[in-house]
């Protein structure tokens, strides 16, 4: 019950924190920015209206939507929020859960092919691109997380005899993973300096001009998977900030808290004080993250674990 | 084995009747059908029933006085009839719309004929017991396929392709029976059960003679060569059945030999690992850079067996360090993925002829639009596409989900096992990755958008002979996907009569396919209450219909839209070392350009050394011997004396 009832809070609160993140770009440009709720003014606003179908697209186009918002909300049903218990776990349910974020990549790359127009088909080769090689880092992570405690799944991962978390014995090999995470989240949530979500010029988007045909409810579904999925990632990298067996009741949820608006105010900062990479430093920054934590696992064949 | 040799009978007749009866076209077609599904269900039969009893069956007879010919049935040589009896009356079906140019008649009555020669030499290649038998029924199998290759003998590019298949086919065989060769000099018996007393450095070169002789046919890179070529030359439901189930005896044979062996080092695993890794990732990334459809899906075989063999090596790696769970799970994966393998391959081969039946084109890139135009054959491969991607949920991720689960338990393992594992979770990650690019690919700008010719927007969909066998392949990639449990543990049962101690206790498979199962159905659910509530919220909303937004730009073309070239090339040109990209641009000069062409090619690595470096000294060097070949017929058979002179010389010296 009580995990249900996290996992319906995940989803609610997953629209707050990217107001976050325009506070402290709003900031940093000495404005004063929208308020922090706009982005469930914005979800509203979109409920509201009805949609434009181009004439080009067929039954794909209104499926894309559907399939990505199913599956970035599948993504936290495995997710141990804030030290509760997931709504449903196993052992090997993380290799279940990316791949299944990877079916609504799919069916998102497919809706964007499907309105026929050539700015869209270079978003979606730029997604199937980036997100081939993030998927690379994804899973050097897993690798060393099985080796640091022989555990497939999220649960066993931050809930288990041995979390991992990066105030134990072998926590300095995290602070790789730490970083390459957060890389991968910025590549994988289109964030600044992978893609631009604020950008005007639709050659130089990825994942926005992905979506420029969607409008209404469909498009309202897109932002509210995005949502879900940024705060899966960020949530991921909390649990290897956060001290599990601390505190248990509302500290360990106040910490976790405060440690994922910090991860966001990180998101916003970034976004400030960076520009996008032109397209082709893209693999080589995503590449990066891959060398991190592929050297902390090559570290641990070698007796450092 | 009295019901499976009844079903070779019946098969049999089938397949000699469309040469009396091709005169009355249809009639033929029919009669042809019916016998090939009735005796691919005794067929079928007969394997659940091995399935249900244990032991194995055997059968033998003698031939020319001096051989036997013995035929068994274990479970490995049952889990690989399976696809073999499912597959291959489906594609009989398929045939019936797809081969519909009266005026051949007589043609397509030998091409049946072959087709069931294939089928039952495939059966046979699975069951045979002895060297002799084994041999005989391989070389049925090459030459039958041959010679269904060979179709379309009038064009050149077929024949070429026909005669490079026959090649690569006449030399893997040669290597296998090369193999055969070296452990029949230290048994000096045909059967296989000596395999396992030869001493162990003879060991190894029968496997690895044989694993590039199977190789060669599996299409193991880097002597798939042959595959590309053959696979667009051949009619679409001989591909399906090619690539879908012929290639898997490839994989057949190593498994077996490896089985017959009972070898226990870790060199073997490896080396089978690391052949699967290069396959996997090479036969994708070649797949994203070609245009024309079936070459395309010829190089998705590739990847996938390289899938498959990465399962194998990592069970033969947890064989050779006692891990049962890691052999289990990783030769389990494998075999599943092969039954997989054979269902969404021979699906995506249908679905690409009747594409090419109704468009008369392969190039992609002049394709578009046609999941309006053609719903069922676009639906049916639009999952057996996510199917092969091994996205959830459909069958390949069940299988590429054990191979997943086996690498991991590996991970633990010695320095160097475990380096490989790491290597092989990896790449599976990144096939997957790349393998979704490059179905995204193939679905978006073949069926979505808008047609890029005028062939392409008057197609429609074919015959319902044709959609049937589609649409019955794509429920059970959902069915298998959904409902992993029964298949899974039959994976497990086609192990039972492995050498090895694979004993993964029934209730953690039990378990483990039970969470996946309710994983898949969970996100089905999930995705049903989405729709739902889609539904919900265009409840009394305006939905208006408009053109594409072109930012800004009021006259878009079809020819406009992104093409597969533009789609896959920067993935391809990351990886340009394994990859030659070849690229011919005329430019622009003048301040009034004329025409200008721009063309881009992906050239297989495999095939240009293979020229370079074997092929030009051979020619170079066998130019200098045309004088033997003058067409001067008694000076033939005067060689022919003088060989046989020379042989009975040496016999009575030594």
């Amino acid at each position: 019950m009580e995990s249900l009832l996290t996992f319906g809070l995940a989803i609610l609160s997953a629209p707050l924190f990217p107001g976050v993140i325009l506070k402290v770009k709003a900031s940093f440009a000495g404005k004063k920015g929208p308020p922090l709720l706009i982005k469930y003014f914005t979800l509203m606003k979109l409920l509201r209206k009805g949609s434009v179908y181009s004439t080009s697209t067929s039954f794909v186009f209104k499926m894309g939507p559907t399939v990505s918002f199913a599956s970035a909300v599948m993504a936290l049903i495995f997710f141990p929020l804030a030290g509760s218990k997931p709504v449903f776990s196993f052992q090997g349910d993380v290799i279940v859960l990316f791949y299944i974020l990877g079916l609504g990549r799919f069916f998102t790359i497919l809706a964007a092919l499907d309105t026929a127009s050539p700015f869209e088909g270079m978003g979606a080769a730029r997604e199937a691109f980036f997100s081939m090689l993030a998927e690379a880092t994804i899973f050097m992570v897993l690798i060393l997380f099985y080796r640091m405690n022989g555990s497939l799944s999220l649960a066993g991962y931050f809930l288990g005899v041995h979390p991992i978390t990066l105030v134990s014995a072998n926590g300095a090999l995290l602070l790789m993973v730490i970083v390459a995470m957060f890389m991968i989240l910025l590549t994988e949530n289109s964030r600044v300096p992978v893609d631009d979500p604020a950008t005007h010029l639709e050659l130089t988007m990825i994942h926005e001009v992905m979506i420029l045909d969607h409008s209404g409810p469909d498009l309202a579904l897109i932002e509210a998977g995005a949502f879900c999925k940024l705060l899966f990632y960020a949530a991921f990298i909390t649990h290897l900030l956060v001290p599990p067996n601390l505190l248990a009741g509302p500290v360990y949820t106040a910490g976790f808290v405060t440690i994922l608006v910090v991860i966001y105010i990180m998101i916003g900062i970034v976004e400030s004080i960076m520009a996008r990479f032109k397209m082709n430093l893209v693999p080589k920054y995503i590449l990066t993250s891959f060398t991190l934590v592929s050297f902390a696992a090559i570290l641990t064949t070698m007796g450092v674990v | 084995m009295e019901t499976f040799f009844t079903a070779l009978a019946v098969l049999f007749v089938g397949g000699i009747l469309p040469l009396f009866t091709y005169r009355w076209f249809r009639w033929m077609k029919t009669g042809y059908i019916v016998m090939t599904a009735l005796g691919c269900l005794f067929g079928l039969f007969s394997v659940l029933q091995a399935f249900r009893h244990h032991g194995i069956s055997a059968f033998s007879l003698s031939w020319l006085h001096l051989f036997s010919l013995s035929f068994s049935f274990d479970s490995i040589s049952a889990f690989f009839l399976l696809p073999v009896f499912f597959i291959c009356p489906l594609t009989a079906i398929y045939s019936f719309h797809y081969m519909n140019n009266e005026r051949q008649a007589g043609r397509t009555a030998v091409n049946f004929f072959f087709f069931t020669l294939l089928i039952i030499s495939m059966a046979l290649v699975a069951t045979a017991d002895n060297i002799i038998s084994f041999a005989l029924a391989w070389e049925l199998m090459s030459l039958s396929s041959f010679f269904l290759v060979m179709y379309e003998y009038q064009k050149e590019t077929t024949r070429k392709a026909g005669y490079l298949y026959f090649i690569f086919a006449q030399a893997g065989a040669m290597l296998i029976f090369a193999a055969f060769a070296v452990a029949y000099s230290h048994t000096g018996s045909f059967s296989f059960d000596q395999f396992a007393r030869i001493p162990s450095t003879a060991k190894l070169a029968v496997f690895f003679l044989a694993l590039v002789g199977f190789g060669s046919k599996a299409g193991i890179f880097p002597f798939h060569i042959w595959l590309p070529h053959a696979h667009p030359a051949a009619p679409s439901h001989i591909s399906a059945v090619m690539s879908g189930v012929m290639i898997k005896m490839g994989i057949y044979g190593i498994v077996r030999i490896y089985s017959l062996l009972q070898v226990n080092d870790l060199v073997f695993g490896q080396s089978v690992l690391i052949f699967g890794i290069v396959s996997g990732v090479l036969g994708v990334v070649y797949a994203l850079g070609k245009h024309d459809i079936k070459r395309l899906l010829a190089y998705h075989s590739v990847e996938n067996i390289g899938i498959i063999l990465i399962g194998a090596g990592i069970g033969m790696i947890g064989i050779a360090m006692n891990r049962p769970m890691m052999a289990g799970f990783g030769f389990a994966g494998c075999l599943l993925h092969v039954l997989n393998h054979s269902i969404f391959k021979s699906l995506l081969f249908m679905g690409a002829g009747s594409v090419l039946q109704k468009t008369k084109s392969r190039h992609i890139d002049q394709m578009g639009g046609l999941m309006k135009r053609m719903p069922i054959t676009g639906k049916t491969f639009l999952v057996g596409s996510i199917s092969i991607s091994g996205l959830p949920p459909f069958n390949g991720f069940i299988s590429e989900f054990l191979i997943y689960f086996a690498a991991f338990q590996g991970l633990d393992l010695n320095r160097s096992s475990s380096i490989l594992m790491m290597l092989a979770i990896v790449s599976l990650a990144l096939i997957g990755g790349l393998a979704a690019a490059c179905f995204s690919k193939v679905i978006g700008v073949v069926f979505l958008g808008e047609p890029r010719s005028r062939k392409v927007a008057g197609a429609s969909e074919p015959g319902l002979t044709m959609t049937l066998p589609m649409v019955v392949l794509a429920f059970f990639c959902l069915v298998i996907g959904i409902y992993p449990q029964p298949f899974v543990n039959l994976a497990f049962q086609g192990l039972r009569d492995l050498h090895g101690s694979i004993m993964v206790s029934p209730a953690i498979i039990l378990n483990l396919s039970g969470k996946l199962a309710m994983a898949a159905r969970l996100f089905v659910g999930l995705l049903v209450v989405s729709m739902v509530l889609r539904r919900g919220l265009y409840h009394n909303k305006k939905v208006v219909d408009g053109p594409t937004w072109g930012c800004g730009f009021s006259r878009p073309t079809p020819r406009m839209q992104y093409t597969g070239t533009s789609y896959a090339m920067s993935v391809v040109e990351f990886f340009r070392p394994f990859v030659k990209v070849n690229t011919s641009y005329s430019g622009i000069r003048e301040i009034f350009p004329l025409e200008t062409t721009y063309e881009t090619r992906v050239d297989d690595i495999a095939e240009i050394s293979l020229n370079r470096g074997i092929i030009r000294p051979l020619l170079k060097v066998l130019g200098r011997m045309r004088w033997i070949q003058h067409g001067n017929i008694q000076l033939y058979i005067g060689y022919i004396i003088l060989t046989i002179v020379v042989l009975l010389f040496f016999i009575y010296t030594t």
